[in-house]
C-alpha cells in the first residue's frame, strides 16, 4: 500500500483517493481550432505533474505533485476553492 | 509417441535448435524501420515480406523480441464487439487466427473455447443483448444466455456470487478463443526473418530524424539509420516516440495487471468475464488460472506489480469460483497499456510523412495482432491508409470523430 502526506488528515493510503487527472486550468479564449487539441491531447511521458486528488471519506480537494515514472507524490497542497 | 520424441531420449543434447540467428551489424539504411519487436511489430514485418514483397526492413527493440505487452496479456481472441468498425476489424483478425499455426508453421496452440460476458444486474444484460444484436447483424456468432445455461456451461460456479451480486444471464460467444503469445511472436518473427527481415534486439530508438517534414531515418544507441518509413508500434511507450516526432495525441498510460496460480488439472474450459466484478479467467493449456483485473487507477510509467492488485482480485473471483480458495498465486505482472478515450485503437498514416502509428492498443491488443499487422503492413506499402485501419487514424481526435468502441475491453469501463 502506497502512502503519502496530506494537509488535515496526515498519512493516508493513495486508495482512499479518487485521481481526477492532470491539473490543466481551462484557457479564457480559446480558438475554434485550438478546441480539439485542449480536449484531447495529452502528454503522457514520465514526468512530474500536478494533479487533482479528491479524499472520498472527508470530501477533501487535494493538488497532488507527483512523478509518473516513480509514483512517488512529492508534495500536497489543500485546494483553496477558488482554483480553476 | 512422435519419433522426434523418441529421439530426444537418446540424444544427448536436448538443446533446441534456435528458431532464428542473432542479426549481424546494424546497417545504415533500410526501406523500412519498425520500433517495437512484440506481436504488432512482427507482424507488420512479416506481412510487409510476404504480401508485398518488402524485405529490407529492420524490427529494433529496446529490449528483446517480445517482452511487452505481447508477453504480458491474457491471450484472449474474441470479435463480439460493438459498433461495425471493431466488428469488422476483430473479426478478419479472428479469421486470420484461426489458419495461424499452418501460415507461420509454428503451433500457436490457438484453442476456442467459448467466452462468457456474465451480466449481473438489467443493465449489463441490456447491453449485452445490444452487443449480441449488433454481432449477429455482421455475421459474429454471439447471443445472449440465461442464468440456466451459464450454470450448465461453467463447472463450479456460484450463480448467487456470494449472495451479492447474482449471475442473470451472459453474452455467449462460442468462437471465443486464447493461444499462445509468446508463440504467435516467435512464429511470426522466424518466417519474417526467413524471408529477409532484420531483427535488432536491445537496440533502443533514441530520436525520429524528419527532414522538410518527411521522415528520414531514426537515432539508435547502436548509430543512426536512414529509413524513408517508420512505424512506431511499442504499446505502453507511444507518447514517448511521438514526443521525437512532435505529434501529441489523446494516448494515457496506465498499468494493467494479471496473475497466474499454480497448474492444476483442467477443469474450466470456457473464458469468463465479469465487467460488474471487474475481472476475467481462463485456464491456459499448461493448468495455470489466467486471471486480470481492470485497468490501475493512476497514470504510472513503470511495470510493478501490486499486492492491492492480487488482493481485489483474489476477493472479487472466490464469490465466483468458492473453490479457487485453496489455489495458490504462482506470479503476478504488470503491462502498460495505450488508453484511448474511446477504447479504439490509433492507427495508420499521421500528418509527418513516412511516420505511421500502430498505437492506443490499450488492453485490446493481442487479438488484433494479425489483422493489424496486415493492414499496416498494407498501409506501409501504398502509403495511405488500408479501409480497415482509417476509421483509427490520428485524425479523428481533430474532427471529433471517435470511434465509441465501449465493447472494445471486455472490462475496465
Amino acid at each position: 500500500m502506497k502512502y503519502a502526506e496530506f494537509p488535515h488528515l496526515g498519512r493516508r493510503p493513495y486508495t482512499e483517493f479518487a485521481q481526477a487527472g492532470v491539473l490543466e486550468p481551462e484557457p479564457d479564449e480559446l480558438a475554434p481550432e485550438a478546441v480539439a487539441p485542449w480536449v484531447y491531447a495529452r502528454r503522457s511521458v514520465p514526468r512530474e505533474r500536478v494533479e487533482w486528488w479528491y479524499h472520498l471519506p472527508t470530501r477533501l480537494w487535494f493538488r497532488v505533485r507527483r512523478d509518473t515514472a516513480s509514483d512517488t507524490v512529492l508534495g500536497v497542497e489543500a485546494a483553496r476553492g477558488d482554483e480553476r | 509417441m512422435s519419433v522426434r520424441l523418441l529421439k530426444y531420449a537418446f540424444i544427448e543434447d536436448h538443446a533446441e535448435q534456435p528458431w532464428f540467428g542473432t542479426a549481424g551489424p546494424l546497417r545504415d539504411s533500410y526501406d523500412v524501420v519498425i520500433i517495437g519487436a512484440g506481436g504488432h511489430g512482427l507482424a507488420c514485418a512479416y506481412y510487409l515480406a510476404h504480401d508485398h514483397g518488402i524485405t529490407n526492413v529492420a524490427v529494433l527493440d529496446r529490449s528483446y523480441l517480445g517482452g511487452g505487452n505481447t508477453g504480458r496479456n491474457t491471450t484472449i481472441i474474441r470479435s463480439n464487439y460493438l459498433t461495425p468498425e471493431g466488428v469488422a476489424f476483430y473479426d478478419a483478425s479472428l479469421a486470420l487466427f484461426r489458419d495461424l499455426s499452418l501460415e507461420l508453421d509454428t503451433n500457436i496452440f490457438y484453442s476456442e473455447r467459448g467466452h462468457y460476458t456474465l451480466a449481473h444486474n438489467e443493465s449489463t444484460l441490456r447491453t449485452a443483448r445490444w452487443r449480441a444484436e449488433v454481432n449477429k447483424h455482421f455475421g459474429i456468432d454471439s447471443e445472449v444466455v440465461d442464468a440456466d445455461a451459464v450454470g450448465r456451461a461453467i463447472p463450479g460456479i456460484d450463480l448467487a456470487c456470494g449472495g451479492n451480486h447474482a449471475v442473470e444471464g451472459a453474452l455467449y460467444h462460442a468462437p471465443g478463443a486464447v493461444a499462445r503469445h509468446d508463440a504467435v511472436a516467435w512464429g511470426y518473427a522466424r518466417q519474417a526473418v526467413l524471408r529477409g527481415v532484420e531483427i535488432h534486439q536491445h537496440t533502443a530508438v533514441t530520436a525520429i530524424t524528419t527532414r522538410g517534414g518527411r521522415v528520414s531515418g531514426v537515432e539508435t544507441n547502436r548509430g543512426p539509420v536512414s529509413a524513408g518509413c517508420v512505424l512506431s508500434a511499442v504499446a505502453g511507450e507511444t507518447p514517448r516516440v511521438l514526443d521525437m516526432v512532435g505529434l501529441t495525441s489523446p494516448i494515457e498510460i496506465f498499468p494493467l495487471q494479471a496473475c497466474v496460480t499454480e497448474p492444476v488439472k483442467p477443469w474450466l474450459d470456457t473464458i469468463v468475464v465479469s465487467g460488474s466484478l471487474h475481472l476475467y479467467v481462463s485456464q491456459s493449456a499448461r493448468g495455470e488460472m489466467v486471471m486480470g483485473a481492470a485497468l490501475d487507477p493512476l497514470e504510472v510509467h513503470q511495470r510493478r506489480s501490486t499486492f492491492e492488485f492480487v488482493s481485489g482480485l483474489a476477493d472479487q473471483i472466490l464469490d465466483l469460483f468458492p473453490a479457487m480458495a485453496t489455489l495458490k498465486v504462482n506470479r503476478q505482472w504488470a503491462g502498460m497499456a495505450d488508453m484511448t478515450p474511446d477504447f479504439a485503437p490509433v492507427m495508420g498514416t499521421t500528418p509527418v510523412d513516412g511516420f505511421y502509428l500502430d498505437a492506443g492498443w490499450g488492453t485490446w491488443g493481442f487479438k488484433a495482432t494479425p489483422i493489424s499487422g496486415k493492414t499496416m503492413a498494407a498501409t506501409i506499402a501504398a502509403g495511405r491508409d488500408h479501409a480497415l485501419v482509417a476509421p483509427f487514424n490520428l485524425r479523428r481526435f481533430d474532427d471529433f470523430r471517435l470511434v465509441g468502441e465501449k465493447g472494445a475491453a471486455a472490462i475496465g469501463h
